[in-house]
């Protein structure tokens, strides 16, 4: 009987520290992906993002921290994506369309950066931008130049990139927010394009 | 693979180096890339890899140092409980990606998935009896297909080092890994026990193990 | 041929769990049939309650007898089993404790939540309540099928545990040695073989059913995870099919047994005795696709199987069991009491009950008729007069005070009562199905009305005789504790 209860005892402890460690590893069984663990954390601690030199589709150079007191709204892309990132390209040119005339680029940048820098140069972001009606100015559509600053771009949004069996590219997809402090402050889900909206609006 | 060589494995602990081998094999990184870069070879064939070199770890153990690790976990409800809870957190799409993104959560893999699954668990297989057993299987059965499932069925990736078609096939391969199991435990039992051993309980009163 | 001795087993007192689940068997029962005569009386327009209080009622019905079914047979095999193998007690009353837990669990979530999805739970029922019922009512009822499910789960372990401790193999336990080889007559009894089988099935079907819960309880709260209707149609009819079949081949064990008693023949387990439980215990697996013979969607292949399979299952345990009885009493002098007497009905009924359902597994017939009454006529057949028959023989027979106590008249009464009540009742259904009366519908049009009443009359005989047998049950249960001779020996033979 007693080593009965010694065992019950154990597994009491087992069960436990067992849970705890779940709970650890889910955030609280809040996430149980990555994809939803990176959107919670950055909303709990917004992200300083590394200085990478950017080329956009007219070949001017700029970095992220040259947009400090605006917001930037950022997605991942490379042109020749013809699946999902179509809905990503359509997403965003609906975000631009719906922002207000007067805080489209004073207020608010929208920055498609490519995670293809190699075959993306800057006739091909231009003919991205033509496709999705950006504008080149409020909108701007650009590649990382120095071929470090890419995997260290990818690592602080936390946006994992991988080919497929098509010669294209699968990955983690969103609406990414940067605020006035220049840290990634919110992630959104492609598909809510307008509680994006609402909290754009509702921060400013 | 019959009971008695099974049995024949239980006195054998010249296994250990080979264990050590196939252990050091799977941590090479050419086969831990490989292994790792589809999430089918990733979930059906390494993960179990591990568990199955902690399992074989515990039957190339001595019946004394069995009994004494019994012993200290506390007894073999203990263990399984340690089993299912280690298992279930490497189930868990995000600790999979956490696995393939850095090195040093893939250690801790390679070192949690022998030790605290495949040993207790194998330490523990005995006392649980042919019911506590058939529960064990059945639930597993049942987890896979649920599990392989999800993984179908998810309108999106869960794992970001995944590709969708992947997550999809693993979770075949889940289904039929669980058909699979299913047929032989069910087979197993149709043929029935394997010989009696005559290993006498643990000093400490534990089950003979 | 072996060689059959007959020996007569030795007469034991009756396990306090078995009572147990006999006393929750007559409860639930009981309350059951009485949700049931009022589905009745509202669609004889009798009474008034209203169709959504007529769902969750049926939704309760079907759920409780499902599973009182499988809790009486359990306490017949367990009962008759525990002579050749050792069972556990506490995986018994484990069995029984999950029972309750998701018997309660499905009350509340009918009666608190509203829930009225049919106890087959069908997806996407359950999940589309047009704002009927919440997700959490839904919820709570799959989950208390899953409870429910975890606990005969166990206690089916414990069976093939101790099967194969005393036998060596589920296979020895079939017979297979007698089967495929040398028929030494040392095959296992007729209640072992039938254990064994029952095992196999249920098994199967459990965790086959707990997937397709776990998958429907993620579905609820994340529908964007899609389940394959066929598919989750198939696996629920898989697990509920094979389930409630079993039931029957749980209670027939009491056959196996007590008639033996009574004529003092051996029940044998030759070469086809052993052949048509193992025929069956393949076949059992494969014929639920007689109820997705009219969704056209489902691969030709597996409704052809379910039609060719359906016509074959319908026959060998049936027959032999049949046949077998008939030899055992045929010129025995069996002294007919309320056990033999419920026992031998329960043989008609089960082979009455069967020939619906072998008509409706015809493909051109269960077009027009799989959904009419026609098909609750054949089950009600087989399961009032067959699978319940066979559980109340039980109760009589366990606490019956001496080997020849004479029954009272009011149990003869009682007995004529249920076997008139039962085949009217059945025989309603069976005719307003003719008449393509839909099943499942709570208000009738006034043409179907008559067939109602009719049906309702015989339900009230029904409900009035399972008064009886169960008040008798209750009053002698202390008879049930001792162990003394039960069966009276025969005219002319030695007892």
């Amino acid at each position: 009987m007693k080593i009965v209860r010694r065992d019950l005892f154990a597994t009491l402890v087992v069960a436990v520290l067992g849970t705890a460690t779940l709970a650890w590893g889910s955030d609280g069984f809040s996430a149980f992906t990555a994809e939803t663990a990176r959107r919670q954390q950055v909303l709990r601690a917004p992200r300083a993002l590394p200085t990478a030199v950017l080329e956009d589709q007219d070949g001017r150079r700029l970095t992220l921290q040259d947009f400090a007191g605006k917001r930037v709204v950022v997605e991942f892309i490379y042109t020749r994506c013809d699946s999902v990132c179509l809905t990503l390209g359509t997403a965003f040119r609906q975000i631009h369309q719906r922002l207000p005339e007067a805080a489209r680029d004073s207020d608010i940048v929208l920055l498609s950066i490519s995670f293809d820098p190699q075959r993306d140069d800057p006739a091909a972001l231009r003919s991205y931008a033509g496709r999705f009606g950006a504008d080149g100015e409020s909108w701007r559509v650009v590649r990382p130049l120095a071929s470090d600053d890419l995997p260290a771009l990818l690592a602080a949004f936390g946006v994992v990139v991988i080919p497929n069996a098509l010669g294209g590219f699968e990955h983690n997809a969103a609406l990414h927010l940067v605020g006035r402090d220049g840290r990634l402050s919110e992630i959104r889900d492609l598909a809510a394009v307008d509680a994006f909206l609402a909290d754009l609006e509702a921060r400013t | 693979m019959n009971a008695r060589y099974w049995l024949a494995l239980r006195r054998k602990p010249g296994m250990f180096p080979a264990l050590l081998a196939l252990w050091g094999l799977l941590a090479l990184p050419p086969v831990r890339y490989w292994l790792e870069a589809s999430m089918t070879r990733h979930m059906i064939v390494q993960m179990p890899l591990l568990v199955a070199i902690g399992s074989a770890l515990a039957h190339s153990l001595s019946r004394q140092q069995r009994c004494r690790i019994v012993a200290a976990a506390g007894g073999p409800l203990a263990l399984l409980t340690l089993a299912s809870f280690a298992s279930t957190y490497w189930m868990m799409p995000r600790a999979l990606d956490l696995a393939v993104a850095s090195g040093a959560a893939d250690a801790v893999k390679f070192v949690t998935l022998p030790l605290l699954v495949g040993l207790p668990l194998a330490l523990a297989w005995r006392p649980l009896g042919v019911l506590g057993r058939g529960f064990v299987w059945t639930n597993l059965i049942s987890m896979l297909v649920f599990i392989g499932w999800l993984y179908i069925a998810a309108p999106l990736r869960v794992c970001n080092s995944y590709l969708v078609d992947d997550q999809a096939r693993a979770g075949w391969w889940m289904v039929y890994a669980a058909a699979g199991i299913f047929a032989t435990w069910l087979g197993a039992l149709f043929v029935g026990k394997p010989p009696a051993t005559v290993d006498t309980p643990c000093a400490a009163g534990y089950p003979a193990i | 041929m072996a060689d059959y001795n007959y020996v007569a087993p030795q007469e034991h007192a009756t396990k306090g769990g078995v009572l147990a689940y006999l006393l929750t068997t007559a409860a639930v029962l009981l309350l059951m049939m009485l949700f049931g005569l009022v589905m009745r009386a509202e669609q004889a327009q009798l009474i008034s309650i209203g169709a959504n209080a007529f769902y969750q009622l049926m939704t309760l019905h079907g759920a409780g007898m499902v599973g009182i079914a499988g809790i009486a047979g359990a306490a017949i095999m367990w009962h008759f089993l525990g002579q050749y193998v050792r069972l556990s007690t506490t995986v018994l009353y484990a069995n029984l404790a999950l029972f309750l837990v998701g018997v309660a669990m499905a009350i509340g979530a009918v009666f608190i939540g509203n829930f009225h999805g049919a106890w087959t739970f069908l997806f996407p029922l359950p999940g589309n309540s047009m704002g009927l019922w919440s997700n959490e009512a839904a919820a709570t009822f799959l989950a208390g099928m899953l409870v429910l499910g975890t606990g005969f789960l166990l206690f089916q372990l414990d069976i093939a545990r101790a099967l194969i401790a005393t036998y060596g193999g589920l296979g020895r336990a079939l017979g297979w040695p007698q089967l495929f080889g040398h028929d030494d007559g040392k095959a296992p009894p007729p209640t072992v073989v039938a254990s064994a089988m029952v095992t196999v099935v249920n098994i199967v079907a459990l965790v086959v059913g707990a997937s397709i819960l776990a998958m429907m309880l993620v579905n609820l709260y994340y529908p964007e995870f899609a389940i394959d209707p066929l598919l989750a149609k198939g696996m629920i009819y898989f697990f509920g099919h094979v389930f409630i079949n079993a039931t029957i081949y749980m209670a027939v064990i009491a056959v196996y047994e007590i008639l033996p008693r009574y004529t003092h023949r051996p029940w044998k387990a030759n070469k086809i005795f052993l052949l048509s439980w193992n025929c069956s215990t393949l076949m059992v697996m494969f014929i639920f696709p007689h109820h997705l013979l009219m969704d056209f969607a489902f691969p030709k292949w597996m409704l052809v199987m379910g039609h060719v399979i359906g016509y074959l299952n319908t026959f060998p345990i049936l027959i032999v069991t049949g046949y077998g009885a008939l030899i055992l009493v045929y010129r025995s002098g069996i002294v007919w009491d309320m056990a033999s007497r419920l026992l031998a009905v329960s043989m008609l009924g089960w082979a009455a009950g069967a020939m619906p359902a072998f008509i409706d597994g015809t493909i051109r017939v269960n077009y027009i008729m799989h959904n009419t009454l026609w098909v609750p006529g054949h089950f009600h057949t087989y399961l009032l007069l067959g699978m319940v028959a066979m559980v109340f023989g039980f109760m009589y027979y366990v606490t019956k005070p001496a080997a020849q106590h004479k029954d009272a008249l009011i149990d003869r009464l009682a007995y004529w009562a249920y076997v008139v009540g039962s085949f009217g009742f059945a025989l309603a259904f069976l005719y307003a199905g003719k008449e393509s009366v839909a099943r499942r519908y709570a208000e009738h049009l006034p043409a179907w009305v008559p067939y109602d009443r009719i049906g309702t009359a015989f339900a009230t005989l029904v409900v009035g005789a399972a008064l009886v047998f169960v008040g008798r049950f209750i009053a002698r249960l202390a008879h049930a504790r001792s162990a003394h001779l039960r069966a009276p020996a025969p005219l002319g033979v030695a007892a």
